[in-house]
């Protein structure tokens, strides 16, 4: 991998004498600058170098930086260093640096201030130097970027961008790269080189210079650049002030892998980060600083690079594949102990003006391969003058039909390009012909199935839903084809006779539960518009109708039968409002989950799997007739949410659980989702299909659809807040192409009646080394499709297997990457991990301690934990990012003196009891609820302006609706919460607010969810940064 | 005796033809013949034959003294009278893609043990109608 490198194995005996081999080299960049930028960019002449200086360079520097008065350091590095740290090599260096180490996070000011003194010989270029940090991630157009993100968080600048930017910067670097190539020389005599690059090092880690020396690079490079960056600009994100111990990255050119498309050529540059752990003997604990360890607190950052090497691609909010390089062979992809697959987001929501183009072929038809059935696409070619064009996919030449046909430009491409979307933009969307329908295209289909037994009535229920239902009639998509349905149950089932003709509905009731039969062969089912006044009519009584009703039972199987008579010939969407546990006739179901015997024993999954099959048989019908089913379930009892979840699972629906229903503080967010469900664009009776090149195929679906056969989802109703993962497996042993296409293909009805079909076309590379395969991996799309597998997993098996099984993927990943570098550079004593997946250890932690995966009978209420699965499967990336690392957010400041309320002013917190000071206001939103955190010590005016209510009394605020009151305080607060929930419009945060100390509520709504504490029976984030690497270490 | 011979031989036979109908639906449906519906009910339809025939088949071992083909036959009962316990003996027709692999592997072996034990009552037959010649 790094051929460069080994061109001066000479050198490294040298190593300790520095001075003489590579002293004239580095002397020259410093005299004569212009000369020294090409050498860094080219990277051959300095590769030997940082290899000379790595280890022991780093320790002395090391100890200088210790003792940090200046003074010592400068004579460190002139004479003594050299003896006195080779020998000790790593460890004692290593005592000496990490003790010192640990303190910081008290002073991490002292470690930054350190350099600029030293470095003042180069003080002027400094200056110059800051802006031009920024810089680099812009103008930069390959991979290295990923640096630049995180060199924020990181502190440490990224070297990547140094080395490859050495040839645009300014004069004042090239001063700086004077000085970097000395390091490799070892260490010249001239004083303020010297200096210089000593500097920096004091400030950086040992972690840093381990890793570069291995990466035969730009290590030089990067250390001055540290220093310049920590001395002058304070990191520009460094929250946790951790700027010590903490990782470094390295990188790694290799000259020869670039994957094969043009574009992709500048992906050379590799890098991986460590975290350094080895505990040192003498220090204070465990050698991890619990700061520095890397955490996402910009949220999810969408893989756009692949978009700039692939501009033909869809983006990435549609398609995401666990890595964007798939691997050339079958023993590659066993080396790759991740999942392989992609993420699948058809209907994403996008923003305004990127819209998916749409096209209408016309009479052409749309333009297929006559194998494959792919769409045509940005990658197809044209050819023979452009009367054949030549499938992607499987490369068979088609004839372009006449009313298709364009003449090609020289360059072979065809001159009307730039009108067809289709051949221009990797997202389309195509009008669909009458070929593509079995039936003419249905009409958006409501139907509404409504538990009216006793505890939906007390929990006040039915006026929210009458009422929400009444507000979004106008606003059903569709108008005015639009068909409605109402269907109320307890031990009989109403229908609701709703004819146009009629001026009060009329309720028919079925007492035969075995026998289900409708009482009328139509007008249950009844156009909108036509019906309009009956439909309001009813929804004005409903709320009053059942009031009385003190009906316990709740005959919920044959309900759904009927409302499947009803709906069956059209389709369309079933809503399911269930506030107890089904009771009567086919379907019921009984009390479980209370045996505590049965948890940590072989039959625990089955708690979680539907225990009749009566509800699976029902989905399998539902979907075949293109019924979607949305289940609200409201009890604060056991409901048996596996067995109800199964309907949406298997019919492309959703579980909405609101457990312990209460009118006064649930009605928001009740009214919310169920008006986005009714309102937001739904495509109707689709199907999508997935088609990828040759050699390659997807194996496994995981999500909420019904496979048709193999390869066919079917989804009889999608919507922007779906999205499906799938397991990519290889055909043949070795890939003879240089590039895998990908094609979604989505074909649906949409609510205006027409047929239509989306497509989203991408490339990605195959690549023979495993290190591109971790250069190129996305986190966020690899730990939704684990989150998946392990939620699929418990349902066959206990949850500390699937927790386990999570956790041997990661180790093994890490392991595999490990032994990818460890051989050729030393290493020990950190954990190292690509750049790329420097989050996902946190992640996997989360997934660990996350409600549908977290410990075991006592730690979620089953229902909870079932419902949890069944949203987890449908969370699109950047909502699974965001649930599985919580935004914390202090904003007392805003509410007391704030000027608005801004981006800036309120960073994202570590999630850790550490942030939180009890003289401040925190929230806490994982998208799904927020919390707001009260500290002990908060100023009692503000929490009464917030609350409304003196706290003095300690009132119970379980109870509390936190409502706009009118004071300033509340206001503010209103706004940030408003503006915190149009982030994610998916669904309503629910706020609720708990006070330091208050337990028990505190624990189980804030501190069980701070997930890099320690919990019961779970890791911290620290000692699970050391058991993964403990066992990534073992072979 | 060669009447028990006989009555195995096509309880076997029969039971065969159950097993490889089975097959057929899955391969069907594997590659994309017929939907996972029909798939499902075609096979689940066959299911419940099967195993009565298996369990008579077991009997008339077990009553006419062949206490070794019994023993043959016996692991297949066993384990048919444990899935329909679990009630996992029908398959579902929301998962059948995920369990595609292993109901054939399932049925795969099932239909080897009927093999070698229509070889062995085949040869059992013969030497009991030999026997009766002398």
């Amino acid at each position: 991998m790094q051929p460069m490198g080994n061109d001066k194995p000479a050198n490294v005996p040298g190593r300790p004498v520095l001075p003489s081999p590579a002293a004239p080299r580095p002397s020259t960049p410093f005299i004569s600058s212009g000369p020294v930028v090409g050498l860094g960019t080219s990277g051959v002449p300095q590769t030997a170098a940082p290899f000379l200086s790595s280890g022991p360079i780093t320790g002395m520097q090391m100890s200088n930086y210790r003792s940090s008065p200046p003074p010592i350091r400068y004579n460190g590095p002139s004479s003594p260093p050299p003896p006195t740290s080779y020998p000790g090599q790593d460890a004692t260096t290593y005592q000496q640096t990490q003790a010192p180490r640990f303190p910081p996070p008290a002073q991490p000011g002292t470690p930054l201030r350190v350099p600029p003194p030293v470095g003042l010989p180069v003080t002027p270029p400094m200056g110059s130097l800051h802006p031009q940090l920024q810089i680099p991630s812009v103008p930069m157009g390959p991979p290295p970027q990923t640096a630049a993100q995180s060199s924020s968080r990181s502190y440490m600048p990224p070297p990547v961008s140094e080395s490859s930017f050495s040839a645009p910067r300014p004069p004042p670097q090239p001063s700086l790269h004077g000085y970097s190539n000395m390091l490799p020389g070892g260490n010249m005599p001239p004083s303020p080189a010297e200096t210089q690059f000593l500097a920096p090092r004091s400030v950086s880690q040992p972690a840093s210079q381990q890793a570069f020396p291995a990466f035969h690079v730009p290590p030089v490079h990067a250390s001055p650049y540290h220093v310049h960056q920590g001395g002058v600009v304070p990191p520009p994100l460094p929250p946790l002030g951790g700027p010590l111990g903490y990782n470094s990255r390295g990188q790694m050119q290799y000259p020869s892998t670039g994957p094969p498309m043009g574009g992709n050529l500048q992906g050379l540059v590799e890098e991986f980060q460590s975290l350094s752990v080895g505990s040192a003997p003498g220090s204070l604990d465990h050698g991890v600083d619990a700061k520095s360890l890397p955490r996402p607190l910009n949220g999810d950052e969408e893989p756009i690079k692949i978009q700039e090497t692939y501009p033909l691609n869809c983006h990435p909010r549609f398609f995401r594949l666990t890595t964007h390089a798939i691997p050339s062979s079958q023993s590659l992809l066993a080396r790759w102990h991740l999942p392989l697959g992609a993420v699948v987001h058809p209907l994403a929501e996008v923003p305004d003006g990127e819209e998916v183009p749409i096209v209408n072929f016309g009479p052409a038809g749309v333009i297929r391969c006559r194998r494959c059935r792919t769409y045509v696409n940005p990658y197809v070619t044209f050819m023979d003058a452009g009367r054949k064009w030549r499938c992607n996919l499987c490369s068979l030449l088609n004839d372009v039909p006449g009313e298709y046909y364009c003449a090609l430009d020289a360059s072979g491409r065809r001159c009307d390009i730039d009108q067809r979307p289709e051949l221009s933009k990797g997202s389309v969307e195509f009008v669909a012909p009458t070929e593509y329908m079995v039936r003419p295209p249905m009409p958006p289909l409501y139907f509404f199935l409504i538990d009216v037994s006793i505890s939906a009535v007390r929990c006040g229920l039915f006026e929210i839903v009458a009422k929400t239902i009444k507000s979004c009639l106008d606003e059903l998509p569709g108008f005015p084809r639009t068909q409605i349905g109402f269907l109320t149950f307890d031990s009989t089932l109403h229908f609701h006779n709703l004819k146009s003709s009629l001026t009060q509905p009329q309720m028919l009731v079925v007492a035969d539960l075995d026998d289900i039969f409708l009482p009328l062969p139509d007008d249950l089912l009844v156009n909108l518009s036509d019906s309009r006044h009956v439909v309001d009519a009813l929804l004005d009584i409903l709320p009053s109708m059942f009031q009385d009703n003190a009906n316990v039972e709740s005959a919920l199987g044959p309900a759904l039968k009927a409302a499947f008579m009803v709906m069956s010939q059209l389709g369309g969407k079933l809503l399911v409002f269930q506030s107890t546990l089904p009771s009567l006739g086919v379907g019921r179901l009984r009390l479980r989950g209370d045996d505590l015997r049965i948890y940590g024993t072989d039959k625990e999954h089955t708690l979680r799997v539907p225990e009749d099959p009566f509800y699976k048989q029902m989905a399998a019908e539902f979907t075949k007739n293109q019924i979607s089913v949305d289940i609200y379930a409201f009890s604060e009892k056991y409901t048996d949410i596996a067995s109800l979840g199964s309907l949406a699972k298997y019919t492309g629906g959703q579980v909405y659980h609101l457990p312990s229903f209460q009118a006064a503080t649930h009605q928001e967010k009740l009214r919310y989702e169920l008006a986005r469900d009714l309102t937001r664009e739904t495509a109707w009776e689709s199907v999508m299909r997935i088609r990828c090149g040759k050699g390659v195929r997807f194996s496994t679906y995981h999500g909420h659809f019904m496979l048709r056969s193999t390869d066919l989802l079917a989804l009889p109703a999608v919507d922007c807040d779906k999205a499906f993962a799938m397991q990519l497996s290889l055909e043949d042993t070795l890939m003879t192409t240089q590039i895998v296409y990908f094609q979604v293909a989505l074909l649906y009805t949409s609510s205006s009646g027409e047929r239509r079909i989306r497509v989203h076309t991408a490339a990605a590379p195959v690549v023979a080394d495993l290190g591109e395969m971790y250069h190129q991996a996305d986190t966020g799309a690899i730990i939704s499709l684990l989150s998946r597998l392990a939620i699929e997993n418990t349902q066959s098996h206990k949850l500390e297997d699937a927790r386990q099984l999570m956790q041997l993927k990661l180790v093994k990943s890490l392991k595999e990457y490990r032994n990818l570098y460890v051989m050729q550079h030393r290493l020990g004593g950190r954990l190292i991990f690509p750049e790329s997946l420097k989050f996902l250890p946190l992640y996997v932690l989360s997934l660990c301690k996350s409600v549908a995966l977290r410990g075991g009978y006592a730690d979620a209420p089953l229902d909870e934990r079932c419902a949890a699965g069944y949203n987890m499967m449908i969370l699109p990336i950047r909502r699974m990012l965001k649930l599985l690392y919580p935004g914390l957010y202090k904003i007392d400041e805003n509410l007391i003196k704030g000027p608005e309320y801004s981006e800036k002013s309120s960073k994202q917190l570590a999630l850790s009891a550490q942030s939180l000071d009890p003289r401040a206001l925190y929230i806490y939103d994982d998208g799904f609820s927020f919390i707001i955190w009260l500290g002990r010590m908060l100023s009692p005016d503000l929490v009464n302006g917030i609350l409304g209510l003196d706290v003095s009394g300690f009132p119970d605020l379980s109870k509390l609706a936190l409502l706009e009151h009118d004071n300033e305080y509340s206001r503010k607060l209103m706004r940030i919460l408003k503006r915190l929930r149009e982030k994610d419009p998916s669904c309503f945060q629910l706020c609720r607010v708990v006070r330091q100390g208050e337990q028990p509520r505190e624990g189980s709504l804030l501190l069980s969810n701070l997930i890099e504490d320690q919990t019961a029976g779970t890791s911290s984030y620290v000692d699970w940064i050391l058991q993964v690497y403990r066992q990534s270490q073992s072979s | 005796m060669v009447f028990v011979w006989l009555a195995a031989f096509f309880l076997l036979i029969a039971l065969i033809v159950l097993v490889i109908y089975q097959l057929m639906c899955l391969a069907d449906l594997e590659f994309d013949y017929i939907n996972p519906y029909d798939s499902s009910s075609r096979i689940n339809k066959a299911v419940i034959p099967e195993f009565v025939l298996q369990g008579v088949l077991c009997l008339l071992f077990l009553l006419s003294g062949h206490w070794l083909m019994f023993l043959f036959c016996a692991p297949n009962l066993y384990y048919n009278v444990r899935l329909y316990q679990q009630r996992q003996h029908l398959v579902d027709v929301t998962e059948i893609f995920n369990q595609l692999n292993g109901e054939k592997k399932r049925r795969l072996l099932k239909l080897i043990n009927l093999v070698v034990l229509i070889f062995l009552c085949l040869f059992w037959m013969i030497w009991s109608v030999l026997e009766d010649d002398e």
